[in-house]
């Protein structure tokens, strides 16, 4: 057996009281590409912040080529060959191609050699085997280019150790595919890749080996001939699922809640046209940019539509202001929690009373704190948030928990209707369970939900019906158990009609 | 054991660290001047200053919310001109105060409805008033001086009239309280956090901020009315340059306060203590004889400290940490 890259031998991270990594070890080979599993708040980010030189272990040690190494900070890690790239990758949009690999270079001396450069970059692209002209500005490539674009820079810095943290998260089905090349070319050209990723086709088709960890400790280490899907599931989360969906029992229908007719917005959707009743699930499916959460802003009244007419418990209404959307009992729930779901430097109880403020107010405009934490504490009992206490900040805790807080905001407002935007995107399988387990209870309780997703294999767990858009089109809308994966998606990418499809 | 360190964390806080420098200023004071805490001391050393710290409570909310007002100053001047404008043309002067705080009511809204209904940043539109209201205010006036206004109303500036405190500072110390619950304990309050956070996601979840920002930019212009009245019956004169730059030294003060420039936090409190030490420093500085301008040198200084000590104390910070782990 070839000796490690790099091995992390019984690492541990605490954090004041909380131990974050505790005893983990894992060995990268040359040429082999690890894959490393686990629920959010597993340990994962602080096992790479360790490796890349931006947290030091509390206790335990790091070789390199057999050797102990420190790493103090980044740049270090950069020069033992460590290199990491993330989701969202780190492009400067108006700089080249060629300029944003080299970006990173401390070592060409004062002045630019163009020349050089590009030439250098043409060769490094090529030998990822993609093609990329180096001299256009990143501001114009997909998402998928842009992390060539990273990969190249670590390549150009001689990486020998690549971690890969949720690469494909934002890319589609094409570009999974490209960057999945990219990962086998580099792996022949003997890099040792660290492949973190939530989806465990990814995993089983590419990885050699699979790590598992659960909070913060090492589960298993195994090649990936040796494991099951089932059984990594297992190991992630500590205990069976039975059903990895929980698969939704038929209700009978009730009466309708919204009715949405002719709905249009110049320039972004064009007749919209669908009934939701209540204690009904209603999927919007849809490739990236059909337009699904345009239509759901329109409701909540952030976007209002153009044209178009909604009625809401039976009544005609104009909704264009998202409190007057909440004061109806429509709440939204945003794909974007960063951005347009919390605030982040903000404590739990702050973010989940931020709609419904008033309700816990005294005559003189006064918060009652004491009712505002007890609304809080319950939520956390009830939707299970992992955290110590309720005033923690939103913005330390992962990626479930943080869209428990969303949600606990959301059903604090008593929504009779709930757009959920992307309930379960860059969340655990664990968390992503009980996050169907609550969409479910909900529409028990009578409350109408419309889950905007992505994911299909969700979405035909989860739905009553169907809608299924593109580019802005409303494309048709099936009864859940008419729908297959097939016939969803060849709506959605418009190869057929509906009436070819069902 | 629990309540030690929670305190410790506390003191090692920004505010943590304001209130270490007020306690070695006033200390320093104290050794250094008999007179400096005498009560009459003590009031002369807010009343020097009093327009500006009242000023800078008001700015203390506009800058949680991720916003700025550069044209308090110049507010300041237009009022106190539009006063001795109205005095000069023969009207009574309590409707002639009440006009002046008008005056920076409606230069508020005026702001507010730029950058709230048109969505000009208030960087921006503040600057451009900064010039517009400074430049009315000199029109009003030209360049005489007013005076002469009533007895009581230059009593006002600086007669005592509730035990040994003036007008001016009652009016500071209402404010302070006022602005403390409603930054800290109403729902108000809370919006402006939340808006200085993430202003999209205020919006998302139904929080009016278009609402939100104008009341803030409402009443930024009437405190500086307010103010630069105070300023006129303390001085017993205006002329057009009255409150001229004073909008750097407000900053200064709620900066230096802890609160963050992007806005989303810092509290009255950390503010409060700032303006405690300046207005401590500079009154130690001048009876110790320091000329104005050595003041402002440090003062300056001390704004720069205020930048890099954060700074430093992080590194510190980082350096005892990986010495613990190479242990």
């Amino acid at each position: 057996m070839k000796t490690p890259v790099m091995e992390m031998k019984s690492v541990s991270k605490h954090f004041a009281m909380t131990a974050a990594l505790s005893k983990v070890s894992l060995a990268l080979y040359p040429g082999e590409v690890h894959a490393l599993v686990g629920e959010n708040g597993a340990g994962k980010s602080t096992l790479i912040k360790i490796m890349t030189g931006i947290h030091r272990a509390t206790e335990g040690e790091i070789l390199l080529d057999g050797d102990p190494v420190t790493i103090q900070n980044t740049q270090q890690a950069q020069a033992l060959g460590v290199a990491a790239i993330y989701q969202e990758p780190m492009v400067f949009p108006d700089l080249d191609v060629a300029e944003n690999i080299f970006i990173s270079h401390r070592d060409l001396g004062p002045f630019v050699k163009w020349r050089d450069m590009y030439d250098n970059a043409r060769d490094i692209i090529r030998t990822l085997g993609v093609t990329l002209d180096v001299d256009i500005p990143a501001s114009g490539l997909t998402l998928a280019e842009q992390q060539t674009v990273e990969i190249a820079r670590a390549i150009s810095l001689k990486v020998r150790v690549l971690i890969m943290d949720e690469p494909t998260a934002s890319l589609s089905a094409h570009e999974v595919t490209q960057l999945m090349n990219v990962v086998r070319t580099l792996r022949e050209q003997g890099v040792a890749i660290l492949y973190i990723s939530h989806r465990l086709e990814e995993v089983f088709e590419i990885a050699d080996r699979v790590t598992v960890l659960r909070d913060g400790q090492h589960i298993s280490t195994n090649p990936i001939a040796d494991v099951t899907s089932d059984g990594l599931i297992r190991d992630m989360v500590g205990r069976e699922i039975d059903d990895f969906f929980g698969k939704r029992t038929k209700r009978t229908r009730q009466d309708v809640l919204l009715s949405v007719r002719g709905l249009t917005k110049e320039n972004v959707f064009t007749d919209i046209n669908f009934d939701i009743h209540r204690g009904e699930v209603l999927c919007f499916a849809g490739l990236i940019g059909a337009r699904r959460t345009d239509v759901g802003l329109a409701l909540f009244g952030i976007e209002p539509a153009d044209r178009g007419e909604v009625s809401f418990e039976g009544q005609p209404v104009e909704i264009t202001t998202p409190e007057q959307a909440i004061a109806l009992g429509i709440a939204y729930s945003s794909e974007d929690r960063r951005k347009l779901g919390l605030a982040m430097s903000m404590s739990i109880t702050a973010n989940a009373s931020l709609p419904t403020l008033r309700k816990y107010l005294s005559g003189l405009g006064l918060i009652h704190r004491s009712d505002e934490s007890a609304m809080a504490e319950s939520y956390r009992q009830k939707l299970n948030i992992r955290t110590p206490s309720i005033h923690t900040t939103v913005g330390t805790l992962s990626g479930g928990n943080q869209q428990k807080v969303m949600l606990s905001k959301w059903l604090n407002v008593k929504p009779k209707l709930l757009i959920f935007d992307e309930p379960t995107r860059g969340i655990d399988v664990g968390a992503k369970a009980e996050v169907h387990q609550i969409v479910n209870e909900l529409a028990a309780e009578g409350v109408a939900v419309i889950v905007i997703s992505s994911d299909l294999p969700e979405v035909l767990a989860m739905a009553d019906r169907i809608l299924v858009m593109r580019e802005g089109q409303q494309m048709g809308i099936f009864d859940a158990e008419d729908a297959t994966q097939e016939n969803i998606m060849s709506l959605a990418t418009g190869q057929t009609t509906l009436a070819a499809a069902g | 054991m629990n309540l030690v360190r929670a305190a410790a964390a506390k003191l090692r806080s920004w505010e943590g660290f304001l209130l270490l420098i007020l306690i070695i200023t006033v200390i320093g004071n104290a050794i250094q001047s008999p007179v400096f805490l005498t009560v009459g001391n003590q009031i002369n050393l807010f009343q020097l200053s009093i327009e500006k710290i009242i000023v800078a409570l008001m700015m203390t909310l506009i800058i949680i919310n991720a916003e700025i007002d550069l044209s308090v100053a110049s507010m300041m001047g237009l009022s106190a001109c539009a006063f001795g404008w109205l005095f000069l043309h023969g009207i009574p002067v309590p409707l002639a105060m009440i006009a002046a705080i008008l005056v920076g009511t409606l230069g508020g809204a005026f702001n507010a409805f730029w950058i709230t209904r048109v969505g000009i940043p208030s960087l921006v539109v503040t600057l451009a008033m900064l010039i517009g209201f400074r430049g009315l205010a000199r029109v009003l006036v030209e360049d005489r001086g007013i005076t002469g206004f009533p007895e009581w109303f230059d009593a006002m500036g600086q007669q005592p009239i509730i035990g040994p405190f003036p007008l001016a500072l009652l009016i500071f110390f209402a404010l302070l309280i006022l602005l403390i619950v409603v930054l800290h304990f109403s729902a108000f309050g809370r919006y402006v956090y939340v808006i200085g956070n993430n202003a999209q996601m205020a919006r998302y979840s139904g929080v009016d901020i278009l609402r939100v920002k104008s009341i803030l930019f409402i009443a930024s212009g009437t405190v500086a009315a307010l103010a630069g009245l105070l300023f006129a019956a303390r001085v017993g004169a205006v002329r057009g340059d009255v409150a001229l730059g004073f909008e750097l030294d407000i900053i200064t003060i709620v900066l230096l306060g802890g609160v963050s420039i992007f806005g989303g936090s810092g509290s009255i409190f950390g503010v409060l203590l700032s303006i405690l030490i300046v207005l401590n420093l500079r009154n130690g500085m001048a009876l110790a004889n320091i000329t104005g301008h050595l003041q402002t040198g440090v003062i300056g200084s001390l704004l720069i400290l205020s930048v890099l000590i954060p700074n430093i104390r992080q590194r510190i910070r980082d350096a005892l940490e990986r010495y613990q782990a190479a242990r």
